[in-house]
């Protein structure tokens, strides 16, 4: 009877085991996924074959941009944030190649390929003692302006390389929906 | 099954002994032999991505690398560009390479010609600058298209970007799929 | 229960009793995959949600000039059918090729943002945009009076089964819905 006992329990435990392990397993996509460097928007986040450090972000209703020397002007039903970030690369010369928007809902904003023939996009190369400035430029909801999270890696899909994560920080909202500060047309020129 | 029924449980014959020692040597050395045979088209990727091994290369001298001879002819900064920072200099590298086995897109695949200071950093070519080149040139890509025959001798130059106090120690490499995980290591012109 | 029986004999009526349910059960489920579906009718103007976009049908007309930047050589005509979507996903996406097609074609259509007649750009999470989709009628053929057009859905899953990575899978038919064919751009938008 002991016994019964005994392997009933055991046998209860295995499952229990199990189920434990198959629901805490990480994602595959988790483990291949990039490895973070974190940062904030005031200081130099170092990843593996590249530092970045964001100069200044700026929301704006309407882009202004010279595409094929004709005027572009780029509306949107949401608001663009642009970031310019300081680069360089740490060792040997380098790719920067994605950056993405991660509002606080979690929702993420790839750089805008509507925007993608204004100078200073990416992707850019980077030379080891060559300092170099990126502009990327994003289409996101208002509502993800505050509190966002700047991910720049040097590849699209970066599996087991490393990702700049930077907080960029508290934005207010205006009355009108709007992150405060946000200029009614931004003019993405030839220099920054 | 029936060794074990009939006999004792804890005392082992000797051919069983035997047998246990051979399996465990077996062991050692199939573990090892499985783990290289599993891992070997890894390595095989990972060195063939890698530049490892420097094969130095003296001024004036030439080095038969991917199937041609490869001579370094000039390394020169190409100063008095006023679109350039001051503290950034271009730098211009002229290999003469003598073809050797035509079949370049194959023995030059991912081609690589490099600048290689004392402190180990690497620089690739830049296309940040760009020089009007009066000669029949070539990058290291574009000669791997120029249909060139066994025997015909090819000017490859590239340009780069590098800080000014990186100019004093580097040297130029080269690197090609063929040949990795060494390449070649020039030393820098001496007069 | 079976007692008197050998213990062969047994193993055998259960292996067959076993085998049995299992076909039955297959050849059931099969049944009802194959079971003709009514299709269902969606009407134009009312937002649907195909699982990773809510798409919202407004328009078609048929064009003989060129339209949103997209070239028509003379004596060319296209069908462009114009949608109002929206990124229901949490990331940046272009998924949405297939999520119309019409039938009797199986040309992938060019799809242009109305905005300002970029290509194909990803549309970001939670930003409607008004998008054109526009299919080459051929040379010859009389444009339909009632542009028809399945509307395709994906399903989410936590882990794919080849990969184990989230995503959006299984495309499948949603509905159709039928649109009248207006004659040029200045084509009115359905209403509800």
């Amino acid at each position: 009877m002991m016994r019964r006992v005994a392997n009933l329990a055991v046998f209860l435990i295995a499952i229990l085991l199990c189920y434990g392990m198959q629901t805490t397993k990480p994602h595959y996509a988790d483990l291949t996924g990039p490895i973070p460097a974190y940062g904030a928007i005031s200081n130099t986040v170092h990843t593996r074959t590249f530092d970045i450090g964001v100069d200044k972000v700026v929301f704006a209703r309407t882009l202004k941009f010279d595409q094929f020397g004709k005027q572009k002007l780029l509306t949107t039903g949401g608001v663009w944030a642009i970031v310019t970030a300081n680069l360089a690369a740490t060792k040997d010369s380098a790719m920067v190649a994605a950056a993405t928007w991660r509002g606080p809902d979690g929702l993420s904003y790839r750089a805008s390929e509507r925007a993608s023939l204004a100078t200073g996009g990416l992707p850019m190369a980077l030379d080891p003692g060559v300092p170099a400035k990126t502009r990327m430029v994003f289409e996101i909801l208002p509502s993800q302006a505050d509190e966002a999270m700047l991910l720049v890696s040097g590849k699209l899909f970066a599996p087991l390389d490393s990702e700049a994560r930077i907080a960029l920080g508290p934005v207010a909202l205006q009355a009108d929906g709007m992150p405060e500060g946000t200029v009614e047309t931004y003019e993405l020129g030839k220099t920054f | 099954m029936s060794i074990a029924t009939q006999g004792t449980r804890n005392e082992r014959t000797v051919t069983e002994q035997r047998w246990w020692l051979r399996s465990l040597l077996a062991l050692i050395v199939l573990i090892p032999a499985a783990l290289a045979v599993m891992s070997y088209d890894s390595v095989k990727t990972l060195l063939g991505n890698q530049d490892f091994f420097a094969q130095d290369v003296a001024w004036k001298s030439k080095a038969r690398f991917g199937g041609s001879e490869w001579q370094l002819t000039d390394l020169r900064a190409a100063l008095g560009r006023s679109d350039i920072p001051p503290d950034l200099v271009p730098i211009l590298v002229d290999f003469t390479v003598t073809v050797g086995e035509p079949d370049l897109q194959k023995l030059w695949l991912g081609c690589r010609i490099m600048l290689i200071d004392a402190a180990d950093r690497h620089w690739l070519p830049t296309g940040a600058v760009s020089f009007r080149q009066a000669d029949d040139a070539k990058t290291c890509v574009s000669a791997m298209f120029s249909g060139a025959k066994s025997g015909d001798t090819l000017k490859v130059r590239e340009t780069f970007l590098v800080p000014k106090d990186a100019t004093a120690t580097i040297r130029p490499a080269v690197s090609v799929g063929s040949e990795r995980p060494s390449f070649l290591l020039f030393q820098r012109p001496q007069d | 229960m079976f007692g008197g029986v050998g213990s062969k004999l047994k193993a055998w009526i259960l292996g067959g009793i076993g085998t049995f349910a299992a076909l039955a059960v297959g050849g059931a489920l099969g049944a009802f995959d194959t079971l003709e579906k009514p299709v269902v009718v969606l009407g134009p103007g009312q937002p649907i949600e195909t699982g990773p976009w809510k798409v919202k049908p407004l328009r078609a007309y048929t064009v003989d000039k060129g339209i949103y930047g997209l070239p028509l050589k003379a004596g060319e005509k296209a069908i462009v059918f114009e949608a109002e979507m929206t990124n229901r996903t949490a990331l940046s996406s272009k998924n949405y090729f297939t999520t119309f097609q019409p039938g009797g074609t199986e040309d992938k259509p060019f799809v242009v943002l109305v905005r300002d007649a970029t290509m194909s750009p990803a549309l970001q999470p939670g930003l409607p945009e008004r998008m054109a989709y526009v299919w080459a009628v051929p040379t010859g053929a009389v444009p339909p009076e009632r542009f028809v057009v399945a509307v395709n859905g994906k399903i989410h899953k936590q882990r794919d089964n080849l990969y184990g990575v989230p995503g959006w899978y299984n495309e499948h038919l949603i509905g159709t819905v039928a649109m009248t064919v207006g004659v040029g751009p200045d084509t009115p938008d359905a209403k509800p």
